[in-house]
């Protein structure tokens, strides 16, 4: 092969063949970005709503527990909740804009302080699981799904769905009780808690939190696989007699891939809430323990700023999967709108 | 059901624990709750042993007590939040699903988002708003489990509302609740308590978790997330502790989930093996210890330009005992430039034979005989060449160019490849090439075409991209399996034009299937009548009015006709083309046929070479015959 065996298989695409499709690329992106909008509209409603559907009130709680009435009248003037509700909003909004979070109610940090010195530790958690779970699922599933197409060994059909599913239903906090376990108590080879040392602290963690979603997905891509070798385009590559290479990666995988990415967002909604109780369980500095501190301690500010990134990054890597869907199967453009 | 979930695979195992796990659940904190409580500092954080057959916790209090104690809340807890989960749900879902398209259309979208947070971040809200508690988790369990019953109970709800007798319903006045309630929620409740099993599963782990995280059930009372928090806590003196709460959910969960998981499948077999419809590249041809290659005498002359040689090729699926045969004893061969028709019903093996001949027979039918293509046997090929030849000297062209492209690759890519695989040219030659073959076929503007994906390709565009793509390493041979039956009439005869055309200019020789007798005579040179997977009939298309075999001239007399008067009935051939496994003994058209006599109903009559020309296997047709074996 003249381009060598990779760029043969992954050929870049050019810049010029989007003009065929501009018009559709350009609605594509023209609504993810109201609907992008919207979501972030209602994120931060909810998030200013949370503080006022709090039974109680909310000065009296960041008053702490030797509060006098004084001192809460003067947090209600400082938090401003004897505004009219709108205006409360219009200020928390504009707040935000700046990156203004908020004062913790318990350590008197700065939210945003708390947020940006604990995020890197919980976006290396998450990518890290990410990675794992797709260099793991998509090969094994793509290989099951090869070896098992039209009843081929149908025993190793049995034992793949079987332990597939098993692996997949454990909870990850369950996981990442019993890998503490064997790792940590039992053979003690990493530690159990804590981010040191950085590399072999994240091993167990990332592990917790991939092996269930790994093995779901798996599944789903043997599935999809078993469907898409079944496909006519299939039966004309082969009659082509590429070497398996170019028919798995080049025909079969984008054509797998695009039907597991319609799954990706629902996978990583699972990654995210499992790093959150993850980090909990291997002590981690990250946003999951803030979070569930806060939530223990009733710091509303933190809570607010928590959920609302995490919401965030939901919202920013479920857009992202939809564009990459996009560009790998081009008929989901005019599915859309 | 309850059936179907007892001979699902694990699904017994999976119904066994959950009645246990139930009555657990009701029994337990009846019986033990006093001694679960019972404590003893001095047996504080012991390991098991016959006393206590899980240990002791922090204050000596036994563990498996405690566990037994534990499911009432544990397992209680989620049974209330599925509750609500399924209520809101079912009214959410089922609710969006009747409203006026535009509103839905917002509605599903707001269940989609919803479900992209994950659940137990929502619950870990909902939980924070009402405080940590027991109350607080188990409403936000249920609320973050709502949206994805939600997501199903609409997707099913769409589904049903479309129905005739909902549609009924509607033109008569019901409305609203009533109609989810009484037509659409019925409809639906088999599937939706799949999901709702699955849910108990995810909201006894969620509860749990938020236990664990301090976030759930407070002391003193306890369930099993909060037994895990403590154990871990002495995780190096009692394993057993935190072992123990985290096997039990587990199994916990597994029980809810995989019970619900064989429900499905018991209810949807396929969805979930995903084997049932899969058609297969084929086993590789078996030389068969048959005798010498038999075909057409006028062909043997002058082997040289054969294009392509099928000799005793039969296709068979092995089956329990007896195997099922597709195609038997197929011998024809097809010269160099000749245009060669394969005629019969669907399912008499035509298209088994073209996959037979490029090695594409789905799995895990067993093909026998030899296939020569340029005189080269390929059973006797190794891999590599075998790709090779099969790669260049010949194309094939499927039924359906619908779906015969590949939906996530350009068209440039897909004409290119065997070209750059097989002849080793580089992309930019691979494309002029590709090029000049798709003005070949009719396409204007071929180089910006080839930037294109083929949904954005008409049919007949798309089966031209296909026949370019066949040409793109010099094929002496082309299989076109019924290239036009999935086109409109006006672009049947541009595609077979083009393929006249190519085998004028090209010197290609076509091999053209097809259940259209009339598209064959048109077009081709010769004639292949297949029944039943047998080859009935050779001849050539001017011999068409000599025909002897009775199927063939049964065809012949089907042909719709213009000069025929309007007020004529058309002829069909009486009865139906036979079933693979359930073919009739000696020659397979004799309960169709009008000329049969005993001896056609017991033996197989061989196809025999006429004096003229051509071969037939009749014993009627075949008694003028001088009886020579071909």
């Amino acid at each position: 092969m003249v381009h060598g065996p990779v760029a043969s298989i992954a050929r870049p695409r050019r810049a010029s063949s989007l003009g065929v499709s501009y018009r559709l690329w350009f609605s594509f992106v023209a609504w993810r970005l109201v609907s992008l909008f919207v979501i972030l509209l209602g994120l931060v409603i909810t998030t200013f709503m949370m503080v006022r559907l709090i039974p109680g009130d909310p000065a009296t709680i960041a008053g702490g527990v030797n509060t006098t009435p004084a001192h809460v009248a003067a947090l209600r003037k400082q938090m401003g909740l004897d505004d009219p509700l709108l205006t409360q909003f219009a200020s928390y909004a504009g707040n935000l804009v700046h990156a203004d979070l908020g004062i913790s109610f318990t350590t008197r940090q700065p939210v945003r302080q708390i947020i940006t010195e604990r995020i890197p530790s919980s976006l290396v958690l998450a990518g890290t699981s990410l990675a794992l779970v797709l260099l793991c699922a998509i090969p094994a599933g793509l290989l099951a799904g090869a070896l098992t197409r039209e009843g081929r060994h149908r025993r190793g059909e049995l034992i793949f769905t079987g332990t597939a599913s098993v692996i997949g239903s454990i909870p990850q906090f369950l996981t990442a009780t019993f890998l503490a376990f064997v790792f940590a108590v039992w053979l003690k080879l990493l530690p159990v808690a804590g981010s040191d040392p950085p590399l072999q602290s994240l091993i167990l963690p990332a592990l917790s939190i991939a092996l269930a979603p790994a093995a779901t997905l798996a599944r789903l891509v043997r599935i999809e696989a078993l469907n898409v070798l079944a496909q006519d385009y299939i039966r004309t590559a082969r009659s082509k007699r590429l070497p398996a290479r170019i028919i798995y990666l080049r025909h079969v995988l984008p054509n797998v891939l695009t039907a597991a990415l319609t799954l990706g967002g629902v996978i990583l909604a699972n990654l995210i809430g499992g790093a959150v109780i993850i980090e909990n369980v291997y002590a981690r500095n990250g946003l999951g323990t803030a979070l569930v501190n806060a939530v223990l301690v009733r710091d509303y500010p933190v809570i607010q700023g928590t959920i609302l990134i995490l919401g965030i990054v939901i919202v920013a890597v479920n857009t992202i999967v939809d564009g990459i869907l996009a560009m790998l199967d081009p008929r989901s453009l005019m599915r859309r709108g | 059901m309850i059936r179907g979930l007892r001979t699902a695979p694990g699904g017994s195992i999976a119904l066994l624990a959950i009645v246990v796990l139930l009555g657990v659940m009701i029994l337990a904190p009846i019986v033990f709750s006093k001694a679960a409580a019972v404590f003893n500092v001095f047996d504080a954080n012991q390991n098991p042993s016959r006393l206590h057959l899980l240990g002791t916790d922090g204050l000596g209090r036994d563990l498996l007590l405690r566990l037994a104690v534990a499911a009432r809340l544990s397992i209680g807890l989620a049974l209330i939040a599925t509750a609500i989960s399924a209520v809101i749900g079912s009214l959410l879902g089922g609710g969006t699903a009747l409203l006026p398209p535009p509103i839905r259309a917002v509605g599903l979208r707001f269940i989609d988002t919803m479900l992209a947070f994950p659940a137990l971040l929502l619950a870990i809200f909902v939980g924070a708003i009402i405080g940590a508690g027991a109350a607080g988790a188990t409403l936000g369990v249920g609320l973050a489990g709502s949206f994805y019953i939600a997501r199903v109970a609409s997707a099913l709800a769409l589904s049903v509302a479309a129905r005739e007798y909902v549609v009924a319903a509607r033109v008569l006045g019901v409305k609203g609740l009533a109609q989810l309630t009484r037509y659409i929620l019925p409809n639906i409740a088999d599937t939706l308590v799949i999901v709702v099993t699955v849910a108990v599963s995810n909201a006894i782990v969620f509860l749990a978790a938020l236990s664990f995280l301090g976030l759930g059930v407070q002391s003193p009372q306890y369930d099993w997330g909060a037994m895990l928090t403590e154990g871990v806590q002495q995780f190096y003196v009692t394993p057993v502790a935190a072992i123990a709460p985290a096997v039990v959910i587990s199994v916990c969960a597994l029980a809810f989930g995989l019970s619900g998981e064989a429900l499905a499948r018991s209810l949807n077999p396929l969805l979930w093996t995903g084997s049932d419809s899969a058609r297969r590249p084929g086993a590789p041809v078996v030389n068969a210890s048959r005798e010498a290659p038999a075909t057409d005498k006028r062909m043997d002359s002058k082997s040289k330009d054969v294009a392509l040689r099928v000799s005793n090729l039969s296709v068979r699926i092995p089956t329990g005992g007896a195997s099922l045969d597709i195609v038997m004893d197929i011998s024809f061969s097809v010269a160099k430039g000749e245009m060669l028709g394969i005629v019969g019903e669907s399912g008499s093996g035509k298209t088994t034979v073209a996959n037979a001949i490029v090695q594409l027979v789905p799995y895990p039918a067993v093909v026998a005989g030899t296939v020569e293509l340029n005189g080269q046997d390929l059973s006797k090929l190794t891999k590599r060449d075998l790709d090779r030849l099969l790669g260049t000297s010949v194309a094939v062209i499927f039924q359906d160019p619908m779906s015969s492209l590949n939906p996530t690759l350009r068209v440039g890519v897909q004409l290119t490849e065997s070209a750059e695989v097989h002849r080793h040219i580089d992309r930019g030659e691979a494309e002029r090439v590709a090029a000049g073959h798709l003005r070949e076929v009719n396409i204007a503007a071929a180089e910006q075409q080839m930037e294109r994906y083929p949904h954005e390709f008409s049919g007949g565009m798309r089966q031209r991209v296909m026949i370019a793509m066949g040409l793109m390493n010099e094929p002496d041979l082309l299989i076109a399996d019924e290239p036009t039956t999935a086109l409109d009439v006006t672009i049947q005869a541009q595609i077979m034009e083009v393929l006249r055309q190519i085998n004028r200019d090209h010197d290609t020789a076509i091999v053209l299937i097809s259940h259209n007798l009339s598209l064959v005579s048109q077009n081709c040179d010769r004639l292949l009548v297949m029944y039943a997977g047998r080859i009935v009939e050779e001849l050539a298309i001017t011999d068409l009015a000599n025909a002897l075999h009775p199927y063939t001239r049964a065809l012949l007399a089907v042909v719709p006709d213009v000069s025929r008067p309007p007020d004529q009935p058309l002829d069909f051939i009486p009865g139906h083309a036979p079933h693979l496994a359930a073919r009739p003994a000696g020659c397979a058209f004799h309960p169709r046929c009008p000329l049969a006599e005993d001896r056609c109903r017991i033996e197989v009559p061989p196809l025999l070479t006429r004096e003229a020309g051509g071969r037939v296997a009749c014993w009627v047709a075949n008694k003028d015959l001088s009886g020579k074996s071909s």
